[in-house]
């Protein structure tokens, strides 16, 4: 910032004057990759926006303007019933469960360890680098009738014929593997927001007779609270959207939203409802993504 | 008195921390375990050791055809974001412009929205435009989602540079171009080669985007997504996954080692040269 400061009001070298054109360069700079998602993400949004209401149509036949797919959507319809009932509840657990889990593990890798502290964090940052894909085939291999967990209740006597029910193909086979997978991408915002707090905060409050419990309670957890928020929107907003853990591990009963999408754009091609789910889910990512923008700024996150 | 914790909490976060760190490894362990098993399902009692799949996928064309074609994919889209990605993060970090918080949600947005809708856009844009699907749709999508992890490599790297190097070019009479050739360029290097290697990393095995717009183009992914219903073929599947698995965490923690070597020695010249200023 006073890097900035200093350099703004710096007039341009006599030589330049005139040559140079800085908007027109920052325009070059920044047009291209803003134009890429413009491109690809903006535009075929708006495009499922007006085939949503009937504008158009996406296959040769009669397009007919009406509200008709959004009144359906929003008259309680099982796709609506599936976004709330399953898939807003399952993005709740997991990524409540995930900071849970994840801050104690960020609070001693920030404030307890000196030494090899970035190392220890690349430790658990680094699985997150491995395959999505492969990390849910290594769930099956710990979920599944054979495999880990199982063969462990097997040893301890457990009747081989009827293995631990719901474990593999369920809603709690999807919200474990959600978690194992984001899991890392939490306690990464919350360790760089415990890592930036200044610790003479911590000796104050100690000085002015608060315990450590309530020294964390008011200062320490406080002052995290942007990571944590950051570690949250990681997890949660991805979670309404997702449908290729549910394909892999949580069977029927594990169907959430995205496996409706996927499903309405692929087998039952009803695309024009597939417009009306995508542009609700798009709708509600945009609105939560303003929310908590206000609490986060990248910058704090990403360190 | 260490306000942070006290003697039985150090234990207690360290026991969980150790606990968290097994968790976390014990199922990619067991993949590995599970690759030289001498069995045909990835299922326990161990049957004793077997290098026999690692054999298997080195005769199966398939397979080794879609890691090519994810390689492929992998360069060309990993280019094209660290590029992008580039240009991206210079006029954040260096410039002032009219939407500018707008124009860091919208390149940052690809890390938080689910990528089905990414998928679906995609589908929608192809179809509309009649473009057909393929090696080139896939290549374009995952531009989209590996921009943002170049951008969050490259820009914190850039706000360490001191701009006067650049106004110093400049002022030598070097113009834009020459200025980032030059300057900006070699003192990004190291960064720039994180963000290749993150970008390749998030395309290798990108499956979502790719299953939505790949037409009849065999990723890896997508192969061992087929593979899932035959589980005859699943042992060579598992002990490529591993293979991908052991090379894709050597690079991300050799990028990392080599990325706090280049930040050190960078460190140590910017140093010297301000006490030699």
């Amino acid at each position: 910032m006073a890097v900035e400061a200093q350099r703004t009001p710096r007039p341009a070298p006599l030589a330049f004057r005139g040559r140079r054109r800085p908007g027109l360069a920052t325009a070059g700079l920044v047009g291209p990759p803003v134009l890429w998602l413009v491109l690809l993400f903006v535009v075929p949004v708006g495009i499922a926006v007006v085939y949503s209401i009937g504008v158009l149509s996406f296959f040769p036949g009669e397009a007919k303007f009406s509200f008709a797919a959004w009144k359906d959507f929003f008259d309680w319809s099982p796709y609506l019933q599936l976004f709330v009932k399953r898939s807003l509840k399952v993005a709740a657990f997991v990524s409540v469960a995930s900071v849970v889990l994840a801050y104690p593990v960020a609070y001693f890798l920030a404030l307890c360890t000196t030494k090899r502290k970035y190392t220890l964090l690349l430790l658990i940052v680094t699985p997150a680098f491995v395959s999505y894909f492969l990390r849910l085939l290594a769930m099956k291999v710990v979920l599944g009738d054979n495999g880990l967990l199982n063969s462990i209740a097997y040893s301890l006597g457990r009747n081989r014929d009827h293995p631990i029910p719901q474990l593999l193909y369920s809603q709690t086979a999807v919200i474990a593997t959600l978690v194992f997978v984001f899991i890392p991408f939490v306690a990464l915002p919350i360790f760089v927001s415990l890592e930036n707090l200044d610790r003479r905060l911590l000796e104050a409050a100690s000085d002015l007779g608060a315990t450590r419990l309530q020294a964390f309670w008011r200062v320490t957890f406080k002052l995290s609270l942007p990571g944590v928020i950051a570690g949250f929107v990681f997890v949660f907003i991805p979670t309404l959207g997702e449908y290729f853990t549910p394909l892999i591990v949580g069977g029927t009963t594990g169907f959430l939203f995205g496996n409706s999408i996927s499903d309405l754009f692929g087998p039952s091609l009803d695309w024009q409802a597939g417009s009306v789910l995508s542009v609700f889910l798009v709708a509600v990512v945009v609105v939560l993504m303003a929310v908590f923008a206000r609490f986060i700024s990248m910058k704090r996150v990403a360190g | 008195m260490d306000i942070s914790t006290s003697k039985w909490g150090y234990r207690g976060l360290a026991a969980w921390f150790a606990v968290f760190a097994v968790i976390l490894y014990t199922p990619l362990v067991l993949l590995v375990v599970f690759s030289f098993n001498n069995n045909e399902l990835p299922v326990f009692p161990l049957k004793g050791f077997s290098t026999h799949a690692y054999q298997q996928f080195w005769g199966n064309p398939d397979l080794k055809g879609s890691l090519k074609t994810s390689f492929e994919i992998a360069a060309v889209s990993s280019v094209a974001a660290v590029v992008l990605g580039i240009l991206a993060s210079i006029a954040l970090v260096r410039r002032r412009f009219v939407g500018k918080a707008a124009a860091a949600g919208l390149l940052l947005s690809p890390l938080v929205i689910p990528y089905i809708i990414f998928g679906i856009a995609l589908t929608i844009l192809f179809h509309v435009i009649g473009i057909p699907q393929g090696l080139w749709t896939v290549v374009m999508g995952h531009i989209v989602i590996s921009l943002p992890y170049t951008i969050l490599v490259l820009v914190p790297r850039l706000e360490r540079i001191d701009v006067r190097l650049e106004e110093a070019a400049q002022d030598l009479g070097a113009g834009a171009f020459r200025t980032f050739r030059s300057i900006t360029f070699p003192l990004i290097l190291p960064a720039i080669v994180s963000a290749l290697l993150v970008a390749a990393t998030a395309s290798f095995d990108e499956i979502i985007i790719a299953s939505f717009v790949a037409g009849d183009t065999v990723t890896w992914p997508i192969y061992l997504l087929s593979q899932l219903r035959f589980p005859t073929l699943l042992p060579q599947v598992i002990a490529v996954a591993v293979i991908v698995i052991a090379v894709s965490a050597l690079i991300v923690v050799a990028s990392e080692v080599g990325r706090r070597y280049f930040e050190r020695r960078l460190g140590a010249q910017l140093a010297a040269a301000e006490a030699g200023a």
